[in-house]
C-alpha cells in the first residue's frame, strides 16, 4: 500500500479515536440516567435488603466508600473503567471483564462467521448477476435470495435445525445447562449459517453489492482495461467490491449485534446477547453498563473500517 | 490493392435490443472495412452512425447482453485469424421479411468465446484509446502504474524496474512534461491533455500492431485538440503505425488520415483516398458532401453566424427504410434515379481503383 494511504488511515484513527471517545462517555452517561431513574434500588443487595433512612443510607455509603450523589457514582465508575476495571457482576460475583470476555468471543465468533456466511453467498451471486444479468443460473441465484430472505429468522432458525438434526443427525439437540454443554464446531455453525443467512438483509446486500458492481463493470475505465487485455476485476475489485462490501459491513454492524441477541435465544448460545437480556432481568447494573459501551464500539469499529478502506482506496480522500 | 489488409471487416452487423421500443436498432448494419498495413483510416459520421461500435464490435468490447454481433473480422497478422470466429454458433436470430424478430443467445459462452478469441490480441496486437481520457484511466491507480502493467502483459520486459523504465520511456515519447512527476500522479491530478497523453503511452507500450483511436481529441480544448493531433502525427510517421482514427471533426480526419469511410446509419456509404473524399469541388456521394458543407470551417458559416446543419433527422436504425438510408434528406436525388433510390440499397460501386460509393448516381451504366 502507498505511505499516503498509510497517513490517511492514521488521521482517520485518530479522528475515529475521538468521536468515538465522545461518542461511549455520552451512551454510558444516558444508560446510566436511564437505570438511575428506573424503579429498583440498586444497592438494594450491598445494603443487606435494609429500608434506610437518608441519613442511615448515606453514612452506609460513606462506610463502603460509594459517593452519594449519581454524577459523582457515574465518575467513579468512569474512572474505574479507565483502569480497566468493570466491576463485579451482582448475579456471579465474577468480574465483568472476564465474564464478557468469554461470552464476547462466543458473540464475535457469531458475528464475524455470519458476516463471512452473508458476504460469501451475496458477492458471488451479486457478482454473476451482474456480468450476466439474463443467464438463468443469475436468476435462480436472485429467486433463492429473495426467497430465503423472506423467511422469519425464527423460522428458518427452527427449520435448519430441524434439518440438520433428524435429517442429517449432526448435532445434539441441547439441553440442560450452557455451563456443562459441549458445543462441537458443527453445532457452532448452524446458528453462523442462521444469523448469515436469516438476518432478512441478505436480498438487499444482494441488490446493493449487484447494482455496483455493475455500474462499475459499464464504468470507461473498466472497458479499457477490457480493451487493453488487463484483468476486468484487478481494475474493477476496489470499486465494485472493496468499498461495497466493506459500506455492508459497516451500515449492517448494528443489525448484525441485534440478530446475534435473537440467535443465541433460538440456540442457547452464551453469548453477550444471552448475557446482556440476563443482566437486564437481573438488574445487574455493571454488566449492563459494560455491554452498552462494548456494542457501542464494535458499531464504531465497523464506521472506522469503512473509512479506513475508503481513504486507503481512493487517492483523492489520501492525498488531501 | 493485391497486399492483404491488416484488418478486414466484412458485413458487420451489430444489434441491440432496446427494451423501451421492444425493437432491435441496428447500429452497425452491414459495414465492409479493410485497414492496410501502415496507413491510417479515417471513419467520420454524424453521431450515432455506428462509428464506435463499428470497432467495439470488431474488439469484443459490446458489452450489452441482448447484443448481437455478425460477420466476420480477420486479423492478419502473422496467421490470418477470425476475432469474431464461433459466435454464429451461440446464437439464433429469427427474421422476418428482413427486419429480426426474436434473438435468443447464450450469453455466457458467447462472452466466453469472445474472450478466447481476442485474447493475445487485445491490448497486445490492437490497442485502443477513447474519448474522454480522465474516464478512460482507472483513477484508482497511478497514470505510471497503468503504463507499466501494459508493458509487463504485452512485452518480454518482466520485472518491475524494467517496466517502470519502460513506462517512464513512452510517457518521454508522449511528450508529457515532467515524465518522473506524472508516473506517481493519478487520473485526477492531470489535465485532459495530459490524460490523452497518458492513454496514449500506455495504448504503445504493448507496442500494438495496430491502435484504434476513437474521437482522442473530442472534448479537449482546441489548443489542446492541435496539439494531440500533432503528437499522433508524428508517432504515427515515426513508429509507422497502422491507425483507425474514429472522429466526426473533419479537419483531424484530413490532417491524418490516407484513407476514409464514410459512415452513415450503421453502414459504409463511400471510401477513398482522403485528398478524393473531401475535395468538396469532386464526385462524391450525396451525404459526404452534405456532412462536408456542415462542417465548421470560415467559409460554411453563414451570415447569420450560425452554421449549417444537415437537413432532416438523423436515421433511425430501428425502422432503416427501404431503399438508399439516406433518401429522405438526400438533395441530389432525381428522377433517373428516384425509383431505385426509394426501393433497393444501392451497393458500394467502384468508380475508381480504391474509390467506392454507395449511390445510384455512380451505378455503372
Ligand atoms: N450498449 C448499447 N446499447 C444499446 N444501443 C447502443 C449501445 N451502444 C451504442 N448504441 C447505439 O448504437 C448507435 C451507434 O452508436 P455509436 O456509438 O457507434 O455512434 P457513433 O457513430 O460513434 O457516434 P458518436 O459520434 O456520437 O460517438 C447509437 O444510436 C447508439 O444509441
Ligand atoms: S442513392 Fe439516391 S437517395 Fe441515396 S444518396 Fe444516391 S441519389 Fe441520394
Ligand atoms: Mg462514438
Amino acid at each position: 500500500m502507498r505511505r499516503s494511504s498509510w497517513k490517511a488511515i492514521a488521521s482517520v484513527l485518530s479522528q475515529e479515536l475521538v468521536t468515538t471517545a465522545a461518542l461511549l462517555l455520552g451512551v454510558s452517561l444516558v444508560v446510566f440516567l436511564i437505570l438511575y431513574l428506573a424503579p429498583g434500588d440498586p444497592f438494594a443487595a450491598l445494603l443487606g435488603g435494609r429500608n434506610l433512612s437518608g441519613a442511615e443510607r448515606d453514612a452506609a455509603f460513606d462506610a463502603l466508600g460509594i459517593p452519594r450523589t449519581w454524577y459523582g457514582q457515574y465518575l467513579a465508575w468512569v474512572g474505574h473503567v479507565l483502569q480497566g476495571d468493570f466491576g463485579i457482576s451482582m448475579r456471579s460475583g465474577q468480574p465483568v471483564a472476564r465474564e464478557l470476555f468469554s461470552s464476547g468471543m462466543n458473540t464475535l465468533f457469531l458475528t464475524v462467521g455470519s458476516l463471512i456466511v452473508t458476504l460469501g453467498v451475496a458477492v458471488p451471486i451479486a457478482a454473476y448477476a451482474a456480468v450476466q444479468p439474463a443467464s438463468l443460473r443469475a436468476r435462480a441465484g436472485i429467486l433463492l435470495v429473495y426467497l430465503v430472505s423472506a423467511l422469519p429468522t425464527f423460522w428458518l432458525g427452527y427449520m435448519l435445525i430441524y434439518f440438520f438434526t433428524r435429517k442429517l443427525g449432526l448435532f445434539p439437540i441441547l439441553s440442560g445447562s450452557d455451563e456443562t454443554q459441549e458445543y462441537s464446531w458443527l453445532f457452532a455453525l448452524l446458528p453462523v449459517v442462521l444469523l448469515g443467512l436469516g438476518n432478512g438483509a441478505l436480498s438487499e446486500i444482494v441488490r446493493y453489492l449487484r447494482e455496483e458492481i455493475s455500474r462499475v463493470m459499464s464504468e470507461e475505465y473498466v472497458r479499457t482495461a477490457r480493451a487493453k487485455g488487463a484483468s476486468v476485476w484487478r481494475h474493477a475489485y476496489k470499486e465494485a467490491l472493496l468499498l461495497p462490501v466493506s459500506q455492508i459491513i459497516a451500515a449492517k454492524m448494528p443489525f448484525v449485534l441485534g440478530g446475534a441477541i435473537i440467535v443465541e435465544q433460538v440456540f442457547n448460545w452464551p453469548g453477550l446477547g444471552r448475557i446482556a437480556w440476563q443482566a437486564a432481568q437481573d438488574r445487574d447494573y455493571p454488566v449492563i453498563m459494560a455491554i452498552t459501551l462494548l456494542a457501542a464500539l464494535v458499531v464504531r469499529l465497523g464506521s472506522f473500517m469503512h473509512r479506513a478502506v475508503y481513504v486507503a482506496v481512493n487517492p483523492r480522500a489520501s492525498q488531501q | 490493392m493485391s497486399a492483404t489488409p491488416l484488418l478486414r471487416i466484412e458485413d458487420l452487423r451489430t444489434y441491440f435490443y432496446s427494451r423501451v421500443k421492444h425493437a432491435f436498432v441496428r447500429s452497425v448494419d452491414g459495414v465492409d472495412l479493410e485497414v492496410m498495413r501502415g496507413e491510417t483510416l479515417g471513419i467520420v459520421g454524424e453521431s450515432g452512425s455506428g462509428k464506435s461500435v463499428t470497432m467495439l464490435s470488431a474488439m469484443g468490447l459490446v458489452t450489452a447482453a441482448p447484443g448481437v454481433v455478425t460477420g466476420k473480422v480477420t486479423f492478419n497478422d502473422e496467421v490470418p485469424q477470425d476475432l469474431l470466429q464461433g459466435l454464429e454458433a451461440r446464437v439464433e436470430i429469427e427474421r422476418r421479411d428482413g427486419r429480426i424478430m426474436r434473438v435468443a443467445k447464450d450469453n455466457p459462452s458467447w462472452q466466453k468465446q469472445v474472450e478466447r478469441n481476442l485474447a493475445g490480441v487485445r491490448g497486445r496486437k490492437i490497442s485502443m484509446i477513447f474519448q474522454n481520457p480522465k474516464m478512460a484511466l482507472n483513477p484508482f491507480e497511478t497514470v505510471g502504474q497503468q503504463i507499466a502493467e501494459s508493458v509487463r502483459l504485452h512485452t518480454k520486459l518482466n520485472s518491475a524496474a524494467e517496466a517502470r523504465e519502460k513506462a517512464l520511456y513512452w510517457l518521454d515519447q508522449v511528450r508529457i512534461d515532467s515524465p518522473r512527476l506524472r508516473y506517481d500522479n493519478h487520473p485526477f491530478g492531470l489535465s485532459g491533455g495530459m490524460s490523452q497523453r497518458a492513454m496514449i503511452a500506455m495504448a504503445l507500450a504493448a507496442e500494438p500492431r495496430m491502435l484504434i483511436a476513437d474521437e482522442p481529441t473530442t472534448g479537449l480544448d482546441a489548443t489542446i485538440q492541435a496539439r494531440i493531433v500533432d503528437l499522433l502525427d508524428d508517432l504515427k510517421n515515426r513508429l509507422g503505425m497502422t491507425m483507425v482514427l474514429i472522429s466526426h471533426d473533419i479537419g483531424v480526419i484530413s490532417r491524418l488520415s490516407n484513407r476514409i469511410a464514410v459512415m452513415y446509419g450503421g453502414r459504409v456509404m463511400e471510401t477513398g483516398p482522403t485528398a478524393q473524399v473531401l475535395d468538396e469541388h469532386a464526385e462524391g456521394h450525396p451525404y459526404t458532401r452534405a456532412l462536408l458543407a456542415s462542417t465548421p470551417r470560415p467559409e460554411n458559416v453563414t451570415a447569420t453566424g450560425r452554421l449549417p446543419a444537415i437537413e432532416g433527422e438523423v436515421l433511425d436504425t430501428i425502422n432503416v427504410p427501404c431503399g438508399c438510408r439516406f433518401h429522405a434528406r438526400c438533395h441530389r436525388i432525381n428522377d433517373a434515379v428516384r425509383a431505385r433510390c426509394e426501393a433497393v440499397e444501392p451497393e458500394l460501386f467502384e468508380i475508381a481503383p480504391g474509390r467506392r460509393i454507395r449511390c445510384w448516381l455512380y451505378a455503372p451504366q
